[in-house]
């Protein structure tokens, strides 16, 4: 079995048996659409716009959450140092903890998409469709660029806060866009009229994998 | 040339330049004719951009040759980078901000340069933050070269989308693009003179700095090796004795 | 002329901030020298030690 199957297999068999993480995801993206329904008022504010924003931030805390989670097998007990001893190269473990980041996310996503929908009075339509592609390019995204940070900031002091800070400004690009697609979608507009704001997320998201695929061996390495 | 006398140099061509701008600024150029007074700070205003954002290439580029080459040498070189940028970043924030009062009659706007600008102090302060929070190992110097190419390599996407952003959703206030019609040749050479100077000015405070790093990386350097050579003395005093 | 206080204001806290960073980076200089002298003064007495070949006396005898 190839490596990147073998730890893909290794994080996701881990989780099923607890399931932990992914309830504490679902339990973060509730809790922060309610936040922000209480805190938009979502009544007063056009709908859409509201419902695509709170979507967006409980994506980016999920996603946040997730990649810490990729990692954290094997923060404990020097697992790493045997990943890395063993004959898997460093870009292969990335596409692995990449993969187990994006199934987090995508997770999140989904319980995310409807609660927004209840949320937020919106239908359960073709708008809704319209938005998975959305999604998926913003969780590509997110996923590509926190599973590299969180290997920084998972080991220096500052730690799990350090994640955020460092990954929402370079996030932000393909925040603005996808936040901006969403709300477009959810307002019915067709895919084809977003093509700038998708242009962006697509260029973010080969970036970022692109780059967190090169760049994960520098990051691994013990002193 | 070695590097104090290359500090000196960029030392005393900075104050030059430097006296140089502030004469053209407040005794030479012409005034813009809407904005008033508060419009010179324009002059200092976009070198300062300018710093800022060609330092922080500054700090990829470091970062690539440190991963490259592992020389400590452009660690030291990344990190006083970071830390000049940051300064400047902020002057131009304050200085974009104070200007906009009078003129837009608000401290902020998120117009596309400065929300530009302001994602880019963030990026600056996270890379800073991490540095701080960790200590001086070859393993942060990697984490530092890797976040400092990684959000460079975000600016140009950065820059699109908040355009993107922003033409589409105007700012609620009309903005003037910066004063971009320099009408008067007057002003584009104070502008000149301007970046110049604060060109000037970046280098010598990075130069300042830099030297100052690579002095502390070489003295970390050899307290260890001090620290080693004792340990073996006293070994070999021990082992007379005995 | 409306507005001067915006303009002083602007120009004096870039140079303020500045003129700050400066000495900041003066006086971890100051710093570091009085490091590098401790260091210098170990080197010192670790290479006289080296030279030192008479052994210790011992007092047992």
């Amino acid at each position: 079995m190839s490596g990147f199957a073998a730890v893909l297999r290794k994080d996701l068999r881990l989780e099923l048996r607890s399931g932990e993480s992914t309830l504490a995801l679902l339990a973060l993206s509730m809790l922060v659409l309610v936040v922000l329904v209480f805190a938009l008022d979502a009544a007063r504010v056009r709908s859409v716009d509201a419902a695509a924003g709170a979507l967006w931030v409980a994506m980016v805390f999920a996603g946040m959450l997730g990649a810490n989670r990729a990692l954290l097998a094997e923060r404990d007990n020097g697992a790493m140092r045997g990943l890395l001893l063993s004959p898997l190269d460093p870009a292969t473990l990335y596409a692995a903890k990449f993969a187990v980041a994006l199934i987090f996310m995508a997770v999140a996503e989904v319980g995310a998409v409807i609660l927004m929908v209840l949320f937020f009075n919106l239908e359960f339509d073709a708008s809704i469709a319209r938005l998975a592609p959305i999604l998926a390019l913003g969780a590509l995204g997110f996923s590509a660029l926190a599973t590299l940070l969180s290997a920084i900031t998972g080991r220096t002091r500052g730690g799990d806060m350090l994640l955020p800070i460092l990954a929402v400004p370079i996030f932000v690009p393909a925040l603005i866009a996808g936040v901006k697609a969403s709300a477009a979608a959810l307002a019915g507009a067709q895919l084809a009229s977003m093509g700038d704001w998708l242009k962006i997320m697509i260029a973010f998201d080969v970036l970022f994998v692109t780059a967190g695929y090169l760049l994960f061996e520098h990051v691994v390495g013990e002193d | 040339m070695n590097s104090s006398a290359i500090r000196n140099w960029l030392g005393y061509s900075t104050l030059a330049l430097m006296l140089a701008a502030l004469f053209m600024v407040f005794d030479y150029v012409p005034p813009e004719a809407e904005q008033g007074i508060a419009q010179l700070i324009f002059y200092f205003h976009v070198p300062l951009a300018w710093v800022a954002f060609a330092s922080f290439g500054l700090v990829a580029i470091a970062g690539i040759f440190y991963l490259w080459l592992g020389d400590q040498l452009w660690d030291d070189l990344g990190y006083a980078a970071a830390e000049t940028g940051m300064v400047f970043c902020t002057l131009m924030i304050v200085a974009g901000s104070i200007w906009a009062k009078p003129i837009w009659g608000t401290w902020w706007t998120w117009d596309s340069r400065l929300t530009t600008t302001f994602i880019l102090w963030l990026m600056y302060g996270g890379y800073l933050m991490l540095r701080a929070s960790a200590d001086d190992t070859p393993q942060v110097a990697r984490f530092a070269a890797v976040l400092g190419i990684v959000a460079v390599l975000d600016v140009p996407i950065v820059i699109a989308s908040v355009r993107l952003w922003r033409t589409i959703h105007p700012a609620v206030l009309v903005t003037k693009q910066g004063g971009h019609g320099l009408e008067d040749p007057r002003m584009v050479a104070t502008l000149l003179v301007c970046l110049a100077a604060f060109t000037a000015l970046w280098a010598w405070l990075l130069m300042l700095r830099f030297t100052q790093l690579r002095t502390r990386s070489r003295m970390s350097a050899l307290a260890v090796r001090i620290a080693f050579a004792t340990a073996a003395a006293s070994d070999k005093q021990v082992m007379e004795l005995g | 002329m409306e507005h001067l206080e915006y303009l002083v204001a602007a120009y004096s806290i870039i140079f303020a901030v500045i003129f700050l960073y400066v000495v900041f980076i003066w006086r971890r200089q100051a710093a570091l020298d009085a490091e590098l002298r401790s260091l210098e003064a170990r080197m010192a007495s670790l290479t006289q030690a080296s030279s030192e070949t008479v052994p210790q006396e011992r007092s047992d005898i």
